[in-house]
């Protein structure tokens, strides 16, 4: 394969996705049901912390598409068979992982956008603090999109999936602090949670937005993390995408 | 004279030795994948963690008990993911149907098969409760009960809704949805009393409510006579019974 990537078919890809998506109307609209019961779970045992839990869910929204990406690639292999058609047309393996989490993405900024107003009622913020947080909902949407589609071909049945699945927005959403500030984890382990892209991201939201000032080292820190982990994994999922079309 | 084997095979169905083969299957799913063994005992923990970092400290043995609650309702969502992924992708049911299995055997053999991997989640969580708050006899008694009580009811409506289903699409949608609501309306992991008035009368229509009142009141977590307990038992028996009649009306025993 040529050195240069190859984006033929992204954009149809990424229109297939989206109308896929969008006829999935269960899917789209049960997509926020975690974050909204963990943000229900601060209102009524700690409401202070409602607007921190709220950014938070904006950070945890963004991975969840990484989760529905995995899901749908899963599918679309194992049940459908339908990559073995797309990797045979003149679309590259870069433009279907690209086009598919592109396409999730549209599909699924609702769940997303869905905590806007309510951020925007409880703590409202200017256009600066927000376009961090874009920044950063973009930077998790492309580490999740990523570990998402690696993590689909590596599955031969789609039960077996759930529990890695499971395990991974479990462990990146609910143990970090992303629905609570990091100042309430022992000093000792700050370092781990900044490092985890979801409570990166949030530290950085929360911190720009005034809700938890954190140290100029701890958000370089997170920046740092974060900004690493989306460049890298985005050039693994294009790798990867490369080579699992070889083996389709 | 041997009996014909025919005749032998709806013997052994009637007997229910079926069960037992249901929870081995459950048995070798979770030893097969260490993973999936772990990721249930996991996840109530991941919870309490977040809950023990928000809430008050008092409310911690109510959030243990209310964690034993939401393992086995999970159950269900776990029985309707097992039984669609049999019936339209292994094409399994309609082995079952043609077999002389009754639709309830079944259901109670996906119960059994998906309570394995819940057992050690509940084992330990009840290590815990008796660690963070004493609990008698006749509230581990009540304890129980609630749990069975709610296995077979959350079981039922997860194989009925599951029988409805048509592709394993809408497996997680579908779940994720009526599990996710039923276990955040119910006062699982707070007290009732805490909540607003309308999300309190809304929770007073599900089964789960009447089982956590019944537990937290049983193990002392809550101020409650034995008047009040015996009405919680009462409701939780009666809006249960009705839930396991509306599922079974609601479940398809059909081949495909």
């Amino acid at each position: 394969m040529a050195f240069g990537l190859r984006w033929s078919g992204t954009a149809a890809f990424l229109f297939t996705e989206v109308r896929l998506q969008i006829h999935d109307l269960l899917a789209l609209s049960t997509a926020t049901l975690v974050q909204a019961v963990l943000v229900v779970f601060v209102a009524v045992l700690a409401p202070d912390l409602l607007a921190f839990a709220l950014v938070g869910a904006m950070a945890y929204s963004a991975f969840l598409i990484g989760q529905r990406l995995l899901n749908e690639a899963a599918y679309l292999r194992i049940d459908q068979r339908l990559n073995e058609l797309y990797h045979a047309s003149p679309m590259s393996p870069e433009a279907y992982f690209v086009g598919m989490a592109t396409g999730m993405l549209v599909a699924y900024a609702p769940t997303v956008l869905v905590f806007v107003p309510l951020v925007q009622l409880v703590h409202p913020l200017g256009p600066l603090e927000w376009g961090v947080i874009a920044a950063v909902v973009l930077a998790v949407w492309v580490v999740s999109s990523a570990l998402g589609y690696v993590i689909s071909t590596l599955f031969k049945d789609m039960k077996t999936i759930w529990p890695y699945s499971s395990l991974l927005t479990n462990l990146l959403g609910i143990v970090p602090p992303v629905f609570y500030p990091i100042g309430l984890l022992p000093a000792d382990v700050h370092v781990i949670a900044l490092l985890v892209p979801t409570s990166a991201a949030t530290a950085i939201a929360a911190h720009v937005a005034g809700l938890e000032p954190i140290s100029g080292d701890a958000l370089a820190l997170a920046g740092a993390a974060l900004s690493l982990q989306a460049v890298v994994l985005l050039f693994v999922g294009i790798y990867w995408a490369r080579r699992s079309a070889r083996e389709a | 004279m041997a009996e014909p084997f025919d005749v032998r095979i709806e013997v052994l169905a009637a007997e229910g030795r079926v069960l037992p083969a249901f929870a081995w299957i459950g048995w070798r799913w979770i030893s097969r994948n260490p993973i999936a063994a772990a990721v249930p005992i996991l996840l109530p923990f991941f919870f309490l963690f977040f809950l023990r970092l928000i809430a008050p400290p008092e409310y911690f043995p109510l959030q243990v008990a209310g964690a034993m609650l939401f393992t086995i309702q999970n159950i269900g969502s776990w029985c309707l993911s097992d039984s669609a992924y049999w019936r339209i992708e292994q094409r399994l049911q309609d082995l079952f149907v043609a077999s002389p299995l009754g639709k309830i055997r079944y259901l109670f053999g996906v119960a059994f098969s998906n309570l394995i991997p819940a057992a050690p989640a509940l084992v330990v969580l009840a290590v815990l409760l008796a660690w963070v708050t004493p609990v008698t006899l006749a509230g581990w008694a009540v304890l129980l009960a609630a749990l069975v009580v709610l296995w077979i009811l959350f079981s039922a409506i997860g194989i009925a809704i599951s029988s409805r289903l048509r592709s394993q699409r809408e497996v997680w949608p579908v779940g994720n949805l009526i599990f996710t609501l039923l276990g955040i309306l119910s006062p699982l992991y707070y007290p009732i009393t805490i909540l607003p008035d309308a999300w309190q009368g809304a929770a007073r229509f599900l089964p789960a409510t009447y089982a956590a009142l019944l537990v937290q009141g049983a193990l002392g977590l809550r101020p409650a006579g034995l008047e009040e307990i015996a009405l919680d038992a009462a409701l939780l028996l009666g809006s249960a019974l009705l839930g396991i009649v509306l599922a079974l009306a609601l479940y398809q025993w059909r081949e495909r």
